[in-house]
């Protein structure tokens, strides 16, 4: 077969032409707006403020899982484990802030300690114990940390968290929702990390071809227990503000939430081999699919058709990422 | 030739959407000028007990003339979605928002925040600003069923009771209401055991109360699933034991109606949505409504198993 290319963001660009360009980096954006705007001329409370900042503050979940789970697909991995593992870190932060009634900061802590935990811990079955896919390791930890969450208390919630741990779900400036900020926060960071910094570069390296990575000197074990870490920490952070939204942790939270990540990244134009995907196509991702969930729930379409049309987005847009492929092979 | 392609695909995806979103939401979305419309977010519209809610809401709306719009997630475990309806059904401004809880407490921020009437169905939870909370009175419930099996009983005649899980309210209360009546009919109760309202549970805990006390003559459990173990357990032994169940679920009838169970103390789950739009009226008018409002018991024996069977069914369509 041809040798695949790593391709970082910049050489893709530098070989297409502008019209090129501007569709592959912009399609997923194109998309958004076409599904507003179409939302936006079927109901009119869509393109309201108070509309538009529920949906900016229902994607936050998402959109922070989705970032971390960005990083795993870069890597032609994945991590299902995000879901189970922000209930496990939930949980725990319940138990330490509520129930033993700790600093809240303490509580803050060890939800964010136990998402990176759970993180490394994907990052070592992957590359100390050599388990063939990560597939294998998070499907492992997904069920392990679901364990655990609903052992803990018996399958209990928790209510009653301390302003400080609800703050970052629950609060506002102005009309915008904190939550929404924290997540531009984020995405920023991610960005910095992602283009600018070396590991960030050894990421889309290892995506692009592991081996040629291996051999060009880079420590790919590292960096992917790095990948793993951080993905878990964002499951953390993103169960921190999904308790401030519902002043609750319950075992059952992120529930199949790995499935709406992974489709935030595909939807954004990350590739499932590897080496392609960006963080802004990410966000667009997420808020595809909550615009699209908001948008159905507007027009009283049942849960059941939602999930088809979610269903026929993601291999929609998959089936670009194919075309897209052909392309680059062939060029 | 490809980014045609590309834009083309998009471009009929969404236009697919488009379509399909159209045409669902016509029919939901009644344009009735100045009617006044009711919001209802159930725990999930995909299983019987839920279907019966939603026809009861339906039917309500339909005989008072309000717009009821009924939606919930595709799971009683899809808590976050359900709060992702509550918001987009209040950011589309309805008279009142009717609400039964997945997670009792996750529902608190998002309900205190509605700015209209907010009224709790089959599920309480602790919110402000609610106008009422709709739904069986489970202690009632346990003492019908503790009559209705006393009835079936001599006095003095052994009996056992099986409980839900351990601490959860519902089913507590109704075991004590059915200890209650039936230490008021002079029943002697030598057991009283949880089965986490699971019926493979209530198999072998039934068979272990068996093994110590075989002249048992009859068993109260706090909801029919586990009743239907406790059947199977009794049956296995060939013993004739009356066994009363709660909840009124399908197969519970069914298996009345089969002479198997002997009766069920049934919730009335069409009533909860009937009433909960009912009242959802009621407050939009600025007339008062009850804090609590007892949503009533049905007790289903042989006798009226056949007409309960036949009105799930009516409703289930």
């Amino acid at each position: 077969m041809s040798q695949v290319v790593i391709q970082t963001e910049n050489e893709v660009t530098k070989k297409n032409r502008p019209l090129k360009k501007l569709l592959s980096k912009f399609g997923p954006l194109i998309g958004l707006v076409l599904l507003s705007s179409v939302l936006t001329l079927l109901s009119d409370k869509f393109l309201t403020v108070n509309n538009i900042m529920n949906i900016a503050r229902q994607s936050t979940i998402n959109a922070l899982l989705a970032i971390g789970m960005l990083l795993p697909i870069l890597t032609a991995g994945i991590d299902l484990s995000v879901g189970s593992v922000l209930a496990i870190s939930v949980m725990f932060m319940g138990i330490v802030s509520v129930n033993l009634g700790m600093s809240p900061i303490v509580g803050i802590l060890v939800c964010l300690l136990m998402g990176a935990g759970f993180g490394w811990l994907n990052g070592i079955l992957l590359t100390k114990l050599r388990l063939p896919h990560p597939f294998i390791s998070t499907l492992g930890t997904m069920n392990i940390a679901r364990g655990i969450a609903l052992i803990v208390t018996a399958a209990a919630p928790i209510a009653g968290f301390p302003y400080m741990i609800q703050f970052l779900g629950r609060e506002f400036v102005g009309p915008i929702p904190v939550s929404f900020l924290l997540v531009i926060v984020v995405y920023v960071i991610f960005h910095i990390f992602l283009t600018r910094t070396q590991t960030g570069r050894y990421i889309y390296a290892i995506g692009g071809n592991p081996e040629a990575a291996r051999l060009s000197g880079i420590n790919v074990d590292r960096v992917l227990i790095i990948v793993y870490t951080i993905s878990g920490l964002m499951a953390g952070l993103a169960g921190l503000v999904m308790v401030g939204r519902v002043n609750s942790a319950f075992p059952l939270a992120g529930l199949s939430y790995e499935l709406d990540a992974i489709a935030a990244v595909i939807i954004g134009g990350a590739s499932f081999l590897g080496g392609v995907g960006t963080v802004w196509g990410t966000l667009i991702g997420a808020l595809i699919i909550a615009v699209l969930r908001n948008g159905l729930n507007l027009l009283n379409v049942s849960a059941d058709f939602q999930m088809t049309v979610i269903g026929a987005v993601i291999i929609a847009a998959v089936y670009v990422d194919v075309l897209r492929q052909r392309k680059s092979k062939k060029s | 030739m490809k980014k045609k392609w590309k834009v083309f695909s998009a471009a009929v995806a969404v236009s697919c959407i488009a379509l399909i979103a159209g045409c669902s939401g016509d029919k939901e979305v009644s344009g009735g000028g100045g009617k006044e419309s009711v919001s209802v977010v159930l725990k999930t519209l995909s299983s019987p007990y839920w279907k019966y809610v939603e026809a009861g809401a339906k039917a309500a709306g339909k005989e008072l003339g309000v717009d009821v719009n009924v939606v919930g997630p595709n799971a009683e475990s899809e808590v976050m979605q359900q709060i992702n309806m509550i918001e987009d059904q209040l950011s589309q401004s309805p008279g009142a928002l009717v609400v039964s809880p997945s997670q009792p407490d996750t529902v608190v921020p998002a309900l205190e925040a509605a700015n209209v009437p907010v009224l709790l169905i089959d599920t309480d939870a602790d919110v402000k600003n609610k106008i009422t909370f709709i739904g069986t009175e489970n202690y009632e419930a346990g003492q019908e069923g503790g009559k209705l099996l006393a009835s079936m009983l001599q006095k003095g005649d052994k009996v056992a009771l099986i409980s839900g899980a351990l601490g959860n309210t519902a089913t507590d209360e109704r075991i004590k209401g059915a200890k209650e009546a039936l230490k008021e009919a002079g029943m002697e109760i030598v057991a009283e055991q949880p089965a986490d309202s699971d019926k493979t549970k209530a198999i072998s805990v039934m068979e272990n109360i068996l093994q110590k006390h075989s002249d048992i003559k009859g068993v109260f459990s706090a909801n029919d699933d586990m009743a239907l173990g406790v059947l199977r357990a009794v049956e296995a032994k060939g013993l004739d034991v009356k066994v009363i169940g709660t909840d009124g679920t399908k197969e519970a009838v069914e298996s009345i109606l089969a002479g198997k169970l002997a009766g069920t103390i049934a919730q009335s789950p069409y009533d909860m949505g009937y009433e909960g739009v009912k009242n959802a009226l009621e407050a939009i008018k600025g007339k008062k409504v009850e804090k609590r409002i007892n949503s009533g018991v049905d007790i289903i024996t042989k006798e009226n198993a056949k007409e309960k069977l036949e009105f799930l069914e009516s409703i289930s369509k």
